[in-house]
Protein backbone atom coordinates (compact mmCIF):
# COMPACT_ATOMS: atom_id res chain seq x y z
CA UNK A 1 0.00 0.00 0.00
CA UNK A 2 1.36 3.42 -0.97
CA UNK A 3 1.98 6.28 1.45
CA UNK A 4 -0.71 8.24 -0.31
CA UNK A 5 -3.25 5.51 0.16
CA UNK A 6 -2.32 5.09 3.82
CA UNK A 7 -2.79 8.82 4.42
CA UNK A 8 -6.09 8.78 2.55
CA UNK A 9 -7.39 5.93 4.70
CA UNK A 10 -6.13 7.78 7.80
CA UNK A 11 -8.04 10.90 6.74
CA UNK A 12 -11.12 8.80 6.07
CA UNK A 13 -10.89 7.28 9.56
CA UNK A 14 -10.40 10.71 11.11
CA UNK A 15 -13.51 12.06 9.41
CA UNK A 16 -15.54 9.04 10.54
CA UNK A 17 -14.21 9.59 14.10
CA UNK A 18 -15.32 13.23 13.92
CA UNK A 19 -18.79 12.17 12.82
CA UNK A 20 -19.06 9.63 15.65
CA UNK A 21 -17.82 12.11 18.28
CA UNK A 22 -20.21 14.94 17.38
CA UNK A 23 -22.96 12.55 16.33
CA UNK A 24 -23.25 11.25 19.91
CA UNK A 25 -24.67 14.68 20.86
CA UNK A 26 -27.28 14.85 18.09
CA UNK A 27 -31.00 14.16 18.25
CA UNK A 28 -33.70 13.92 15.61
CA UNK A 29 -36.33 16.61 16.26
CA UNK A 30 -39.92 15.70 15.42
CA UNK A 31 -41.67 19.04 15.18
CA UNK A 32 -42.95 19.05 11.60
CA UNK A 33 -44.76 16.70 9.24
CA UNK A 34 -42.82 13.88 7.56
CA UNK A 35 -39.06 14.28 7.80
CA UNK A 36 -37.54 15.25 11.18
CA UNK A 37 -34.85 17.90 11.49
CA UNK A 38 -31.63 17.68 13.50
CA UNK A 39 -30.97 19.10 16.96
CA UNK A 40 -27.68 19.60 18.84
CA UNK A 41 -27.46 18.84 22.59
CA UNK A 42 -25.88 22.21 23.32
CA UNK A 43 -25.95 22.14 27.11
CA UNK A 44 -27.21 19.41 29.40
CA UNK A 45 -30.96 19.27 28.83
CA UNK A 46 -30.90 21.96 26.14
CA UNK A 47 -31.27 21.17 22.42
CA UNK A 48 -30.76 23.75 19.65
CA UNK A 49 -32.25 23.45 16.18
CA UNK A 50 -33.37 25.82 13.43
CA UNK A 51 -36.52 27.85 13.99
CA UNK A 52 -37.92 27.17 10.53
CA UNK A 53 -37.99 23.40 11.13
CA UNK A 54 -40.02 23.71 14.36
CA UNK A 55 -43.49 23.93 12.86
CA UNK A 56 -45.46 23.45 16.06
CA UNK A 57 -45.12 24.77 19.61
CA UNK A 58 -46.16 21.62 21.47
CA UNK A 59 -46.24 17.84 20.96
CA UNK A 60 -42.52 17.88 20.14
CA UNK A 61 -40.42 14.70 20.47
CA UNK A 62 -36.78 13.95 19.94
CA UNK A 63 -35.08 10.65 19.05
CA UNK A 64 -31.86 10.07 20.99
CA UNK A 65 -28.76 8.32 19.58
CA UNK A 66 -29.77 5.10 21.37
CA UNK A 67 -33.05 5.08 19.44
CA UNK A 68 -35.30 5.99 22.36
CA UNK A 69 -37.83 8.80 22.02
CA UNK A 70 -38.35 11.47 24.64
CA UNK A 71 -40.58 14.51 24.82
CA UNK A 72 -39.25 18.04 24.48
CA UNK A 73 -40.69 21.43 25.34
CA UNK A 74 -40.10 24.56 23.31
CA UNK A 75 -38.16 27.11 25.40
CA UNK A 76 -38.42 29.72 22.66
CA UNK A 77 -37.74 30.59 19.06
CA UNK A 78 -35.97 33.45 17.33
CA UNK A 79 -36.89 34.00 13.70
CA UNK A 80 -34.18 36.62 13.28
CA UNK A 81 -31.35 34.12 13.71
CA UNK A 82 -33.38 31.03 12.66
CA UNK A 83 -32.77 29.33 16.02
CA UNK A 84 -35.12 27.46 18.35
CA UNK A 85 -34.30 26.02 21.76
CA UNK A 86 -35.89 22.90 23.26
CA UNK A 87 -35.66 21.51 26.76
CA UNK A 88 -35.30 17.76 27.35
CA UNK A 89 -34.60 15.73 30.48
CA UNK A 90 -30.95 16.23 31.51
CA UNK A 91 -28.31 13.50 31.50
CA UNK A 92 -29.64 11.57 28.52
CA UNK A 93 -26.74 12.09 26.07
CA UNK A 94 -23.33 13.80 25.87
CA UNK A 95 -23.13 17.56 25.40
CA UNK A 96 -21.72 18.64 22.03
CA UNK A 97 -17.99 19.57 22.04
CA UNK A 98 -17.92 23.23 20.96
CA UNK A 99 -15.19 24.79 18.83
CA UNK A 100 -14.11 28.30 17.96
CA UNK A 101 -15.44 29.22 14.51
CA UNK A 102 -13.40 32.45 14.51
CA UNK A 103 -10.43 30.19 13.69
CA UNK A 104 -12.04 28.72 10.57
CA UNK A 105 -10.55 29.84 7.27
CA UNK A 106 -11.60 29.22 3.68
CA UNK A 107 -10.33 25.78 2.67
CA UNK A 108 -10.70 24.11 6.07
CA UNK A 109 -12.35 20.71 5.75
CA UNK A 110 -15.74 20.58 7.46
CA UNK A 111 -18.69 18.23 7.81
CA UNK A 112 -22.39 18.89 8.15
CA UNK A 113 -24.10 16.31 10.34
CA UNK A 114 -27.65 15.14 10.78
CA UNK A 115 -29.60 12.65 12.81
CA UNK A 116 -32.87 11.44 11.34
CA UNK A 117 -33.43 8.41 13.56
CA UNK A 118 -31.80 6.29 16.26
CA UNK A 119 -29.23 4.74 13.94
CA UNK A 120 -25.91 6.32 12.95
CA UNK A 121 -25.58 10.05 12.30
CA UNK A 122 -25.39 11.25 8.69
CA UNK A 123 -22.60 13.30 7.19
CA UNK A 124 -21.94 15.63 4.28
CA UNK A 125 -18.42 16.78 3.48
CA UNK A 126 -16.94 19.97 2.09
CA UNK A 127 -14.76 22.96 2.73
CA UNK A 128 -15.23 26.37 4.29
CA UNK A 129 -15.87 28.77 1.38
CA UNK A 130 -16.09 32.17 3.00
CA UNK A 131 -15.54 33.70 6.41
CA UNK A 132 -16.06 37.20 7.69
CA UNK A 133 -17.13 39.39 10.56
CA UNK A 134 -20.48 40.35 11.99
CA UNK A 135 -23.37 40.45 9.51
CA UNK A 136 -27.11 40.72 9.44
CA UNK A 137 -29.06 37.95 7.76
CA UNK A 138 -32.16 38.62 5.67
CA UNK A 139 -34.35 37.42 8.52
CA UNK A 140 -33.08 40.38 10.54
CA UNK A 141 -30.88 38.72 13.16
CA UNK A 142 -27.34 39.78 14.00
CA UNK A 143 -24.86 36.97 13.30
CA UNK A 144 -21.46 37.33 15.00
CA UNK A 145 -19.39 35.71 12.23
CA UNK A 146 -19.88 34.80 8.60
CA UNK A 147 -19.21 31.10 7.99
CA UNK A 148 -20.28 29.69 4.64
CA UNK A 149 -19.30 26.27 3.35
CA UNK A 150 -19.38 24.35 0.12
CA UNK A 151 -21.41 21.41 1.32
CA UNK A 152 -24.86 20.04 0.62
CA UNK A 153 -27.52 20.36 3.30
CA UNK A 154 -29.70 17.34 2.51
CA UNK A 155 -33.29 16.99 3.70
CA UNK A 156 -33.18 16.78 7.50
CA UNK A 157 -29.74 18.45 7.84
CA UNK A 158 -31.23 21.80 8.92
CA UNK A 159 -30.53 22.43 12.61
CA UNK A 160 -27.54 20.09 12.52
CA UNK A 161 -24.00 21.13 13.36
CA UNK A 162 -21.08 22.21 11.21
CA UNK A 163 -18.11 20.30 12.62
CA UNK A 164 -14.42 20.52 11.90
CA UNK A 165 -12.18 17.56 11.11
CA UNK A 166 -11.71 16.90 14.83
CA UNK A 167 -15.45 16.70 15.50
CA UNK A 168 -15.83 20.06 17.26
CA UNK A 169 -19.14 21.84 16.66
CA UNK A 170 -18.63 25.25 15.01
CA UNK A 171 -22.27 26.26 14.83
CA UNK A 172 -25.73 25.36 13.58
CA UNK A 173 -26.41 24.94 9.85
CA UNK A 174 -29.41 26.78 8.51
CA UNK A 175 -30.96 25.67 5.25
CA UNK A 176 -32.98 28.84 4.94
CA UNK A 177 -30.47 31.63 5.46
CA UNK A 178 -28.71 31.55 2.12
CA UNK A 179 -28.24 29.47 -0.98
CA UNK A 180 -26.35 27.88 -2.64
CA UNK A 181 -23.67 27.92 0.07
CA UNK A 182 -24.53 26.43 3.44
CA UNK A 183 -24.68 29.10 6.13
CA UNK A 184 -23.69 28.36 9.72
CA UNK A 185 -24.90 30.28 12.76
CA UNK A 186 -21.67 30.39 14.79
CA UNK A 187 -21.22 29.23 18.38
CA UNK A 188 -21.16 32.77 19.86
CA UNK A 189 -24.49 33.69 18.27
CA UNK A 190 -26.05 30.40 19.34
CA UNK A 191 -24.83 30.93 22.93
CA UNK A 192 -26.28 34.45 23.01
CA UNK A 193 -29.66 33.36 21.64
CA UNK A 194 -29.82 30.25 23.85
CA UNK A 195 -29.22 32.42 26.92
CA UNK A 196 -32.08 34.78 26.03
CA UNK A 197 -34.51 32.06 24.94
CA UNK A 198 -33.93 30.10 28.17
CA UNK A 199 -34.35 33.24 30.27
CA UNK A 200 -37.40 34.82 28.69
CA UNK A 201 -38.50 32.72 25.72
CA UNK A 202 -37.68 35.29 23.08
CA UNK A 203 -34.85 37.56 21.93
CA UNK A 204 -35.30 41.16 22.96
CA UNK A 205 -34.62 43.69 20.19
CA UNK A 206 -34.64 47.47 20.36
CA UNK A 207 -37.51 49.26 18.61
CA UNK A 208 -38.66 52.82 18.03
CA UNK A 209 -41.88 52.09 16.14
CA UNK A 210 -41.36 53.99 12.91
CA UNK A 211 -41.10 53.09 9.25
CA UNK A 212 -38.42 54.94 7.31
CA UNK A 213 -36.42 55.07 4.12
CA UNK A 214 -33.03 56.56 3.30
CA UNK A 215 -32.99 59.97 1.58
CA UNK A 216 -30.28 62.27 0.21
CA UNK A 217 -30.62 66.03 0.73
CA UNK A 218 -30.41 68.43 -2.19
CA UNK A 219 -27.27 70.54 -2.49
CA UNK A 220 -28.70 73.60 -0.76
CA UNK A 221 -29.99 71.62 2.25
CA UNK A 222 -26.73 69.71 2.42
CA UNK A 223 -24.84 72.97 2.61
CA UNK A 224 -27.15 74.57 5.14
CA UNK A 225 -27.41 71.56 7.50
CA UNK A 226 -23.88 70.22 6.93
CA UNK A 227 -25.44 66.74 6.51
CA UNK A 228 -25.71 64.53 3.41
CA UNK A 229 -29.02 62.85 4.22
CA UNK A 230 -30.64 60.47 6.65
CA UNK A 231 -33.72 58.37 7.29
CA UNK A 232 -37.08 59.87 6.32
CA UNK A 233 -39.91 58.87 8.67
CA UNK A 234 -42.81 57.47 6.63
CA UNK A 235 -45.09 56.43 9.47
CA UNK A 236 -45.03 56.38 13.25
CA UNK A 237 -46.97 53.90 15.32
CA UNK A 238 -49.20 55.30 18.04
CA UNK A 239 -47.83 54.94 21.56
CA UNK A 240 -44.44 53.85 20.20
CA UNK A 241 -41.09 55.29 21.40
CA UNK A 242 -40.81 57.50 18.30
CA UNK A 243 -44.22 59.04 19.05
CA UNK A 244 -43.32 59.62 22.71
CA UNK A 245 -40.12 61.36 21.59
CA UNK A 246 -42.20 63.82 19.57
CA UNK A 247 -40.99 62.66 16.16
CA UNK A 248 -43.23 63.49 13.21
CA UNK A 249 -43.85 61.92 9.82
CA UNK A 250 -41.58 63.80 7.40
CA UNK A 251 -38.75 64.22 9.89
CA UNK A 252 -35.36 63.02 8.68
CA UNK A 253 -33.21 61.35 11.35
CA UNK A 254 -29.62 62.32 10.51
CA UNK A 255 -27.71 60.97 13.50
CA UNK A 256 -28.28 58.64 16.44
CA UNK A 257 -25.91 59.03 19.38
CA UNK A 258 -23.81 61.26 17.12
CA UNK A 259 -23.43 58.54 14.44
CA UNK A 260 -24.62 59.57 10.94
CA UNK A 261 -27.35 57.36 9.47
CA UNK A 262 -27.45 56.47 5.79
CA UNK A 263 -29.37 53.19 5.82
CA UNK A 264 -32.02 51.58 8.07
CA UNK A 265 -29.52 48.78 8.80
CA UNK A 266 -27.28 51.26 10.60
CA UNK A 267 -30.16 52.15 12.88
CA UNK A 268 -30.95 48.43 13.39
CA UNK A 269 -27.31 47.85 14.32
CA UNK A 270 -27.59 50.55 16.98
CA UNK A 271 -30.79 48.94 18.27
CA UNK A 272 -29.20 45.46 18.53
CA UNK A 273 -28.03 44.06 21.82
CA UNK A 274 -28.94 45.23 25.30
CA UNK A 275 -30.51 48.63 24.53
CA UNK A 276 -34.12 48.35 25.64
CA UNK A 277 -34.92 51.14 28.12
CA UNK A 278 -31.89 53.33 27.41
CA UNK A 279 -32.22 56.83 25.97
CA UNK A 280 -30.48 57.80 22.72
CA UNK A 281 -30.04 61.30 21.32
CA UNK A 282 -31.36 61.87 17.80
CA UNK A 283 -30.56 64.75 15.46
CA UNK A 284 -33.52 65.36 13.20
CA UNK A 285 -33.86 67.59 10.11
CA UNK A 286 -37.23 69.29 10.37
CA UNK A 287 -38.40 72.44 8.52
CA UNK A 288 -34.92 73.24 7.28
CA UNK A 289 -33.17 73.12 10.65
CA UNK A 290 -31.72 70.48 12.94
CA UNK A 291 -33.59 69.72 16.15
CA UNK A 292 -32.55 67.22 18.78
CA UNK A 293 -34.74 64.70 20.52
CA UNK A 294 -34.21 61.94 23.08
CA UNK A 295 -35.88 58.64 22.32
CA UNK A 296 -36.24 55.94 24.94
CA UNK A 297 -35.71 52.65 23.13
CA UNK A 298 -38.60 50.22 23.48
CA UNK A 299 -38.77 46.50 22.97
CA UNK A 300 -39.89 45.28 19.58
CA UNK A 301 -43.30 43.62 19.96
CA UNK A 302 -42.98 39.85 19.61
CA UNK A 303 -45.45 39.89 16.71
CA UNK A 304 -42.90 41.96 14.74
CA UNK A 305 -39.88 39.76 15.41
CA UNK B 1 4.61 13.16 -0.26
CA UNK B 2 1.99 14.85 -2.38
CA UNK B 3 -1.37 15.35 -0.76
CA UNK B 4 -3.73 14.51 -3.58
CA UNK B 5 -7.26 13.46 -2.85
CA UNK B 6 -8.21 10.05 -4.15
CA UNK B 7 -6.10 9.99 -7.31
CA UNK B 8 -4.09 6.91 -6.39
CA UNK B 9 -7.08 4.74 -5.57
CA UNK B 10 -9.00 6.15 -8.54
CA UNK B 11 -6.17 5.56 -11.00
CA UNK B 12 -6.10 1.90 -10.04
CA UNK B 13 -9.86 1.60 -10.47
CA UNK B 14 -10.25 3.35 -13.84
CA UNK B 15 -8.99 0.39 -15.99
CA UNK B 16 -11.91 -1.63 -14.57
CA UNK B 17 -14.50 0.98 -15.51
CA UNK B 18 -16.20 0.86 -18.91
CA UNK B 19 -18.65 3.01 -20.82
CA UNK B 20 -21.90 1.47 -22.06
CA UNK B 21 -22.36 3.76 -25.05
CA UNK B 22 -25.67 2.64 -26.50
CA UNK B 23 -27.60 2.50 -23.30
CA UNK B 24 -30.68 4.52 -22.54
CA UNK B 25 -29.16 6.89 -19.99
CA UNK B 26 -29.68 10.54 -20.85
CA UNK B 27 -26.52 11.89 -22.43
CA UNK B 28 -25.87 8.78 -24.49
CA UNK B 29 -24.85 6.08 -22.08
CA UNK B 30 -23.72 5.05 -18.68
CA UNK B 31 -20.87 3.32 -16.94
CA UNK B 32 -20.09 -0.24 -15.98
CA UNK B 33 -17.57 -2.01 -13.82
CA UNK B 34 -15.63 -5.26 -14.23
CA UNK B 35 -16.83 -7.01 -11.09
CA UNK B 36 -14.26 -8.76 -8.92
CA UNK B 37 -13.05 -12.10 -10.22
CA UNK B 38 -16.32 -12.85 -12.03
CA UNK B 39 -15.12 -11.85 -15.50
CA UNK B 40 -18.44 -10.03 -15.89
CA UNK B 41 -19.41 -6.39 -16.17
CA UNK B 42 -22.03 -4.91 -13.88
CA UNK B 43 -24.12 -1.86 -14.77
CA UNK B 44 -27.61 -0.50 -14.13
CA UNK B 45 -30.66 -2.10 -15.73
CA UNK B 46 -31.70 1.39 -16.84
CA UNK B 47 -28.36 1.74 -18.70
CA UNK B 48 -28.28 -1.67 -20.44
CA UNK B 49 -31.83 -1.61 -21.73
CA UNK B 50 -31.17 -3.79 -24.80
CA UNK B 51 -30.04 -7.41 -24.95
CA UNK B 52 -26.83 -6.36 -26.67
CA UNK B 53 -24.72 -3.35 -25.76
CA UNK B 54 -21.45 -1.80 -26.84
CA UNK B 55 -18.81 -1.72 -24.14
CA UNK B 56 -15.87 0.71 -24.33
CA UNK B 57 -12.87 0.23 -22.06
CA UNK B 58 -10.92 3.14 -20.55
CA UNK B 59 -8.13 2.56 -23.12
CA UNK B 60 -10.60 2.80 -26.00
CA UNK B 61 -11.03 -0.89 -26.83
CA UNK B 62 -14.60 -1.66 -27.89
CA UNK B 63 -16.53 -4.92 -27.72
CA UNK B 64 -20.05 -6.21 -28.04
CA UNK B 65 -21.60 -7.36 -24.80
CA UNK B 66 -24.63 -9.49 -24.03
CA UNK B 67 -26.88 -8.87 -21.04
CA UNK B 68 -26.86 -12.20 -19.19
CA UNK B 69 -28.78 -11.22 -16.06
CA UNK B 70 -31.08 -8.38 -15.12
CA UNK B 71 -32.93 -7.24 -12.00
CA UNK B 72 -35.01 -4.21 -12.94
CA UNK B 73 -36.30 -3.66 -9.40
CA UNK B 74 -32.76 -3.46 -8.07
CA UNK B 75 -31.70 -1.59 -11.23
CA UNK B 76 -28.87 -4.02 -12.01
CA UNK B 77 -27.74 -5.73 -15.20
CA UNK B 78 -24.85 -8.11 -15.77
CA UNK B 79 -23.05 -7.99 -19.12
CA UNK B 80 -20.68 -10.54 -20.64
CA UNK B 81 -18.27 -8.97 -23.13
CA UNK B 82 -16.34 -11.83 -24.67
CA UNK B 83 -12.98 -10.84 -26.00
CA UNK B 84 -12.59 -7.79 -23.78
CA UNK B 85 -10.05 -8.55 -21.07
CA UNK B 86 -10.48 -6.20 -18.11
CA UNK B 87 -8.91 -6.23 -14.64
CA UNK B 88 -11.69 -6.99 -12.18
CA UNK B 89 -12.16 -4.33 -9.53
CA UNK B 90 -11.83 -5.51 -5.93
CA UNK B 91 -15.09 -5.21 -4.03
CA UNK B 92 -15.94 -4.72 -0.37
CA UNK B 93 -18.93 -4.68 1.94
CA UNK B 94 -20.08 -1.08 2.66
CA UNK B 95 -21.53 -2.21 6.01
CA UNK B 96 -18.05 -2.09 7.59
CA UNK B 97 -17.68 1.65 6.81
CA UNK B 98 -18.77 4.40 9.17
CA UNK B 99 -20.63 7.60 8.21
CA UNK B 100 -18.06 10.22 7.22
CA UNK B 101 -15.72 7.72 5.58
CA UNK B 102 -14.32 9.01 2.28
CA UNK B 103 -15.86 7.55 -0.86
CA UNK B 104 -15.52 8.35 -4.54
CA UNK B 105 -17.38 7.60 -7.74
CA UNK B 106 -15.95 6.98 -11.21
CA UNK B 107 -18.16 7.47 -14.25
CA UNK B 108 -18.84 9.53 -17.32
CA UNK B 109 -21.02 12.43 -16.10
CA UNK B 110 -22.42 14.34 -19.08
CA UNK B 111 -20.09 12.31 -21.31
CA UNK B 112 -16.86 13.31 -19.53
CA UNK B 113 -15.03 10.01 -19.43
CA UNK B 114 -13.64 8.52 -16.22
CA UNK B 115 -14.43 11.55 -14.10
CA UNK B 116 -13.95 11.30 -10.34
CA UNK B 117 -16.31 12.78 -7.78
CA UNK B 118 -15.47 12.47 -4.12
CA UNK B 119 -17.39 12.80 -0.87
CA UNK B 120 -18.33 10.85 2.23
CA UNK B 121 -20.56 7.95 3.17
CA UNK B 122 -23.81 9.01 4.74
CA UNK B 123 -25.53 5.74 5.56
CA UNK B 124 -25.94 2.14 4.45
CA UNK B 125 -29.47 0.79 4.58
CA UNK B 126 -32.98 1.93 3.90
CA UNK B 127 -33.71 5.58 3.30
CA UNK B 128 -35.01 7.46 6.33
CA UNK B 129 -38.75 7.63 6.85
CA UNK B 130 -40.16 10.74 5.27
CA UNK B 131 -37.42 10.96 2.65
CA UNK B 132 -38.57 11.41 -0.97
CA UNK B 133 -37.94 7.84 -2.11
CA UNK B 134 -39.61 7.40 -5.52
CA UNK B 135 -40.91 3.99 -4.51
CA UNK B 136 -37.46 2.54 -3.88
CA UNK B 137 -37.44 2.87 -0.11
CA UNK B 138 -37.84 -0.83 0.54
CA UNK B 139 -34.27 -1.64 -0.52
CA UNK B 140 -31.00 -1.02 1.27
CA UNK B 141 -28.82 1.58 -0.45
CA UNK B 142 -25.33 2.90 -0.03
CA UNK B 143 -26.20 6.57 0.59
CA UNK B 144 -23.38 8.99 -0.11
CA UNK B 145 -22.69 12.71 -0.22
CA UNK B 146 -21.15 12.53 -3.70
CA UNK B 147 -22.13 14.58 -6.72
CA UNK B 148 -23.40 12.32 -9.49
CA UNK B 149 -24.83 13.20 -12.89
CA UNK B 150 -26.30 11.36 -15.89
CA UNK B 151 -23.44 9.18 -17.14
CA UNK B 152 -22.41 8.04 -13.64
CA UNK B 153 -25.11 5.37 -13.58
CA UNK B 154 -23.72 1.86 -13.44
CA UNK B 155 -20.27 3.06 -12.36
CA UNK B 156 -18.50 2.20 -9.13
CA UNK B 157 -18.71 3.90 -5.76
CA UNK B 158 -15.50 3.03 -3.93
CA UNK B 159 -13.96 3.61 -0.50
CA UNK B 160 -10.59 5.16 0.42
CA UNK B 161 -8.85 1.79 -0.05
CA UNK B 162 -10.21 1.58 -3.59
CA UNK B 163 -12.67 -1.26 -2.90
CA UNK B 164 -15.93 -0.99 -4.84
CA UNK B 165 -18.74 -0.83 -2.28
CA UNK B 166 -21.64 -0.22 -4.64
CA UNK B 167 -22.97 0.49 -8.12
CA UNK B 168 -24.09 4.12 -8.56
CA UNK B 169 -27.76 4.05 -9.53
CA UNK B 170 -29.57 7.29 -8.85
CA UNK B 171 -29.88 10.59 -7.04
CA UNK B 172 -32.71 11.22 -4.59
CA UNK B 173 -33.01 14.51 -2.75
CA UNK B 174 -29.48 15.31 -3.96
CA UNK B 175 -28.20 12.16 -2.28
CA UNK B 176 -26.24 9.60 -4.33
CA UNK B 177 -27.66 6.10 -4.04
CA UNK B 178 -25.69 2.99 -4.96
CA UNK B 179 -26.68 -0.68 -4.91
CA UNK B 180 -24.64 -2.31 -2.10
CA UNK B 181 -21.90 -4.69 -3.28
CA UNK B 182 -23.41 -7.77 -1.54
CA UNK B 183 -26.64 -7.30 -3.54
CA UNK B 184 -24.54 -7.10 -6.73
CA UNK B 185 -22.66 -10.26 -5.72
CA UNK B 186 -25.98 -12.06 -5.33
CA UNK B 187 -27.05 -11.26 -8.91
CA UNK B 188 -23.60 -11.98 -10.37
CA UNK B 189 -23.65 -15.39 -8.60
CA UNK B 190 -26.76 -16.39 -10.56
CA UNK B 191 -24.85 -16.11 -13.85
CA UNK B 192 -21.99 -18.54 -13.44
Amino acid sequence: MSDEQRSLIALSDQLADAVAKAGAALVAVHARPRLPSTGVHWRDGVVVTTEATVRRDSDINVTLPDGSRTSATLAGRDRGTDLAVLRIAPGRLPVAPLGDPARLQPGHLVLALARLDGTAPRAAFGAVSATGGRWRCWKGGEIDLLVQSDLSLYPGFGGGPLVDASGRVQGINSGGLSRPLATTIPVATVNRVVEQLLQRGYVSRGWIGAAMQPVQFDAATRKRLQRDGGLLLLSIEPDAPAAHAGLLVGDVIVTIDGVPLDTPDQLRDRLAGDVVGISLKLEVARGGTIVTSDVQIGERPRSRQ
Amino acid sequence: MTVSFVSDAAARLIPSVVAIVDGAERGGGGAGIAWGASGLIVTNAHVATHRDVTVVAADGRRARGAVVARDARRDLAVVRASGLELPGAPTGDPARLRPGALVFAVGHPFGVHDAISAGVLQAVGRLPRGFPINGRGAYPWVQADVRLAPGNSGGPLADAAGLVIGVAAMIVGGLALAVPAPDVDALVATVT
